[in-house]
């Protein structure tokens, strides 16, 4: 089977792959474990969503954790935690325009892994550079001519861009191909359950990357009805005809950020980074205990509840909230199809 | 003196970086200690700066310090969200001003490193890649850069240009087609500098108090260029202060 990379930028075998998805209104809706069994294939290339560790699908990153995926292609603008896989065989290489957890540091696996050369690195982009590519995709265009990356070392160094020239004005373009990544999972406030997906914040590349990708999972805090989507599709960012499947998952994100609804768990995430990741063996210890250890994502969060003593769900929310406190309950109120209230500890308490 | 104000390092680079930013200005807001600055800002003497986060939002009031440049304290009364793509163009388009980034390393013409440390295919350290650092770079009207000050953080020559500031000199910027005006102010933590319009090379325009243009010259990996006015940084007010640790960041995410 031919490499993800060559398939990458093949305009044709992305659209004859988008003739044959269904249009139909169908119940996408499966359990996540499912959902990343079938659609996350060994040597896909697999592109973030979200800004990687905000509004990003963790869960299902640690299910593919779980289940060993081998081989992936990560795209990364930007990428987070997920790219621990690569010491377990679960990445191969990646397209990087950004990884790491700014201000909190760089993510050492990544480095370790680029700097040992077990991690490849086939392409450095911005991310200005990178957007413009699924923006590329989404609108259609083989490529688009973009004013970022000229004379820099990124431009050099990557294969996929070329120096062009406007024939209008003869200035110096950068030209950058459309990107069509197999498979993206994103996390969403509401999805109904063919696949119409919702989010308060930002959209990131998110709509972009849902067209240009081939096969699509979404998750979500809560599934909503169809009505309720259509009532209003401001904020919806992704069509149900993209979509494979549909998987109900509150908390989703933790322990990244969910605007309105959760902040980042800040110990777990420090400790990660500062210490936990630190050398391979740690790394490994804490995959075994927290990920392979655990049957899934509440588990997980359960036994980080343990560790630490509190109850890790509350303190998020609270945290949120104590930070975006009119956003907050903007969204408590918002486009709940009647069901006004949230119950949101039954939810949770429902999926553990 | 018992009344002095003390403050750390990383305190004074952050108050120095908010007080080039004026009222009005758009900004291009990157992560870190840029983050820091153009909050600071706001907070003080630039209410009607316009951040634009590349996450997509653009113009939210300020609030405390998020985590990150895409969190909901990014856009929380931001009164428009955007895509990434459209945060970019609107760089691009001439709707930012002032592009504020951090990175590892910075030449004398100004260019950052944000990639690795050795050799690309080798790198002794990879770091974090671009991000938005090098579309704020080539777009943006003008570069601000925030670094420590050692010499292998200020080289004749970055490991890799991950954003261009004048390449190799004058010139240099047009003819690979960069459009926005490059560097303009690079912040350490021993000094401000800006660059020479003949030469574009970079120059140091104030020292922070406590070390001579000659101490800086010892922590810069080439030739620095001083400004015929150079004088000394003025340091931290207590308002400036106290906004930065009650205001921008009660949580002390910004702890050093």
């Amino acid at each position: 089977m031919a490499h993800a990379n060559d398939r990458l930028f093949d305009h044709q075998m992305a659209r004859e792959f988008k003739l044959k998805k269904t249009r139909a209104l169908v119940d996408k809706r499966m359990d996540l474990s499912d959902a990343v069994a079938q659609y996350v294939e060994d040597g896909d290339s697999l592109i973030e969503t979200g800004f990687a560790y905000a509004r990003g699908p963790m869960a299902a990153y640690w299910e593919i954790g779980r289940q060993k995926k081998q081989d992936l292609v990560g795209i990364y603008t930007p990428g987070g935690l997920n790219n621990l896989w690569h010491e377990f065989g679960g990445i191969e290489g990646a397209h990087v325009a950004y990884v790491g957890v700014e201000m909190r540091g760089l993510i050492a696996p990544f480095r370790r892994g680029v700097e040992a050369g077990t991690l490849k690195v086939f392409s450095d982009w911005s991310h200005g550079g990178l957007s413009a590519s699924l923006r590329a995709a989404e609108q259609g265009m083989n490529y688009v001519a973009s004013k970022s990356m000229l004379g820099s070392d990124v431009m050099k160094d990557n294969p996929y861009v070329k120096l062009g020239e406007d024939p209008w004005t003869g200035e110096p373009v950068c030209l950058i191909p459309a990107m069509y990544p197999d498979v993206a999972i994103f996390h969403v406030h509401h999805a109904d359950k063919y696949g119409n997906g919702r989010i308060w914040g930002l959209s990131v590349n998110d709509t972009a990357i849902a067209i240009a990708a081939k096969k699509v999972v979404v998750t979500c805090e809560r599934i909503v009805d169809t009505d309720d989507i259509r009532a209003s599709a401001a904020n919806v960012i992704i069509p149900w005809y993209c979509v494979d499947a549909v998987c109900e998952v509150p908390y989703g994100a933790w322990p990244g950020d969910m605007p309105g609804m959760y902040y980042f768990d800040r110990p777990l995430q420090e400790q990660v980074v500062r210490v936990d990741w630190k050398t391979p063996e740690a790394t490994k210890a804490w995959v075994e205990t927290n990920v392979y250890g655990t049957k899934n994502h509440y588990e997980m969060i359960q036994l980080v509840a343990d560790e630490e003593g509190m109850n890790v769900l509350d303190y998020v929310k609270r945290l949120e909230q104590f930070a975006c406190s009119a956003a907050y309950f903007g969204i408590g109120t918002w486009g709940t199809g009647g069901e006004r209230d949230w119950k949101y500890e039954e939810v949770a308490k429902r999926a553990i | 003196m018992a009344d002095e104000v003390q403050y750390t390092p990383r305190e004074f680079l952050v108050v120095v970086a908010s007080r080039l930013i004026q009222d009005g200005e758009s900004v291009f807001v990157g992560t870190g200690l840029p983050l820091v600055g153009a909050l600071l800002a706001c907070h003080l003497h630039a209410p009607q700066m316009m951040a634009i986060y590349e996450g997509g939002s653009i113009g939210p009031e300020p609030t405390v310090l998020p985590w990150s440049v895409a969190d909901s304290l990014t856009f929380c009364k931001a009164p428009i969200i955007l895509s990434m793509s459209s945060t970019f163009g609107h760089a691009r388009a001439g709707y930012a001003d002032v592009g504020f980034l951090g990175g590892a390393q910075v030449d004398m013409y100004g260019n950052m490193n944000a990639t690795c440390i050795g050799p690309y295919d080798k790198p002794q350290v990879r770091l974090t890649g671009s991000g938005g650092a090098n579309d704020m770079a080539s777009l943006c009207q003008r570069i601000i850069f925030m670094g420590l000050h050692l010499p292998d953080r200020f080289p004749e020559k970055v490991d890799y240009i991950t954003s261009p500031g004048f390449l190799d000199g004058p010139g240099a910027r047009e003819k690979a087609g960069l459009i926005g005006g490059g560097p303009w102010r690079v912040i350490s933590h021993l000094g401000l500098m800006g660059f020479d319009e003949e030469t574009c090379r970079m120059k140091l325009l104030s020292y922070h108090p406590g070390v001579t243009p000659e101490i800086i010259q010892q922590f810069t990996g080439f030739e620095l260029l001083v400004d015929k006015d150079v004088e000394e940084t003025r340091r931290p007010t207590e308002e400036e202060l106290h906004v930065l640790r009650d205001v921008v960041d009660p949580n002390q995410l910004f702890v050093f």
